[in-house]
């Protein structure tokens, strides 16, 4: 590394503690990008930073949270998903892969199936220019995931388990038994070309079962999913498939999550 | 370098102590849509911590709580922007939080050149309220500093806890510049090791 790299490198800890001039901090990221030590070290350090502040806690007055909440209400938030997503999938078909095939009348699955007819409807919307009370619907789809989400999120026996993709990204899950479901996130995967697409399955000795296509990442973000009735010695896996699905998978899991306890 | 080799890639995909994480990241994805009811549990989760932190750099309590909203309205605003492979949703946030602290710290410095007050470090990481006294997490963390040299611990706590630079650590404490900001490298690298591991 050449001097001036290790120079600034050794500012890492200070800029982390937010202990450097404006001038340093612009030159330190300025040359963050080209070190991917730097951006492993600030990372970490990071972590460690935040516990530093996570151990002086103190609690708000009450009150401040409902000011919040109310100021909150009236602040516009930077785009949400809907938008790039409308935007970004090239049609609705791969949808159809998203519920497993076995059950009857589960409701989680209902929820999926649901979120799928009512993100075809988003886009045949915006792509007709159709403005319908379908919104509606795809309002309550996506109410019915977060709350599937919240489910799992609020169990007591919730745990998260995160891994890497040998592709290149880091999945992450929360999963609980108890609910058996489980809620996917990834961020960082590499992009696919358009023809193809990742799909998560639930692997066990029995057989391997589709458990949904993930939607194209934004803002390098994939997910999150929710994938329901788990059973007990499963595998969560992720491989690249035709961006229509696949029945079964045609290639190498690219991230393998052991569900079991 | 020391302490560079991570331990987050365990071949069983099971979660190490680093990669340990409690569902924000998720709840944000929530929260990047709208969703008020995530962002309460956002706020719940991450209120006190985000206070805590602002109020040691701060002092004044009405300005902390001032800070401490416009940090969770910020998170509310920009939870889109949340990018996990850079770190933790805590991170992101802590991150946040203490770099609103210090700016504002160094603003109101600006306006009025501040006196560097006598301090010693074992003052600024000692001085917590009786809750955070009793927390597990405080705790562990005071566990760690300790485990540092007395240089490493004063040079990050008087930064972190009081929002000092590393030329006011420097001068309080002196010695060289650059002995402080390898000591705030090491002192880092020291703790995240001590925490990661449990």
């Amino acid at each position: 590394m050449q001097a001036r790299g290790s120079r600034l490198h050794t500012l890492v800890g200070a800029y982390v503690l937010d202990a450097v001039s404006e001038a340093d901090r612009a030159s330190f990221e300025r040359h963050l990008p080209t070190c991917e030590q730097c951006q492993q070290d600030v990372r970490g350090l990071r972590e460690a930073a935040a516990r530093l502040g996570q151990a002086a806690a103190v609690s708000p007055r009450p009150e401040l949270r409902d000011q919040t909440m109310r100021a909150a209400a009236m602040i516009r938030q930077q785009p949400p998903l809907v938008v790039s997503q409308k935007r970004q999938f090239p049609a609705g078909r791969r949808w159809q892969q998203v519920s497993r095939p076995t059950s009857a009348g589960a409701r989680p699955w209902l929820a999926r199936v649901a979120l799928a007819a009512a993100v075809v409807l988003a886009i045949t919307a915006t792509v007709f220019g159709l403005h319908l009370s379908s919104m509606q619907g795809r309002l309550s789809a996506a109410e019915q995931r977060d709350a599937a989400i919240a489910s799992v999120l609020g169990a007591h026996d919730a745990t998260t388990l995160t891994a890497k993709v040998t592709t290149g990204g880091m999945a992450t899950v929360v999963m609980s038994h108890r609910e058996r479901a489980l809620v996917f996130i990834a961020k960082g995967l590499t992009r696919l070309p358009a023809a193809q697409a990742y799909e998560l399955w639930l692997m066990s000795p029995a057989g391997d079962t589709p458990a949904g296509m993930l939607p194209p990442a934004r803002r390098g973000m994939s997910g999150p999913m929710v994938v329901n009735r788990l059973g007990s010695g499963e595998q969560l896996a992720m491989t690249v498939e035709p961006a229509s699905g696949a029945r079964q998978p045609t290639s190498v899991p690219v991230v393998l999550v052991t569900l079991g306890s | 370098m020391a302490g560079s080799d991570r331990a987050d890639d365990r071949p069983d995909g099971r979660p190490s102590g680093e990669a340990r994480r409690d569902g924000l990241e998720i709840v944000l994805t929530q929260v990047a849509r709208g969703d008020h009811a995530a962002f309460r549990t956002v706020y719940d989760k991450a209120a006190p911590a985000v206070l805590g932190i602002v109020r040691r750099v701060l002092r004044d309590p009405a300005q902390s709580e001032e800070v401490m909203q416009e940090v969770l309205l910020e998170i509310w605003r920009t939870a889109s922007r949340f990018d996990p492979s850079t770190g933790s949703a805590a991170a992101w946030i802590m991150t946040m939080a203490h770099r609103r602290a210090v700016d504002r710290v160094r603003s109101e410095q600006r306006a009025a050149e501040r006196e560097v007050r006598a301090a010693t470090a074992s003052i600024a990481y000692d001085e917590v309220s009786d809750a955070a006294l009793t927390s597990l997490e405080y705790q562990r963390v005071r566990h760690c500093l300790d485990g540092l040299t007395d240089l490493q611990r004063e040079a990050v706590t008087l930064a972190y806890y009081r929002g000092y630079s590393y030329r006011e650590v420097a001068q309080l404490l002196g010695v060289a510049v650059g002995t402080v900001k390898t000591r705030m490298r090491d002192g880092l690298i020291r703790l995240r090791d001590c925490l990661g591991v449990e």
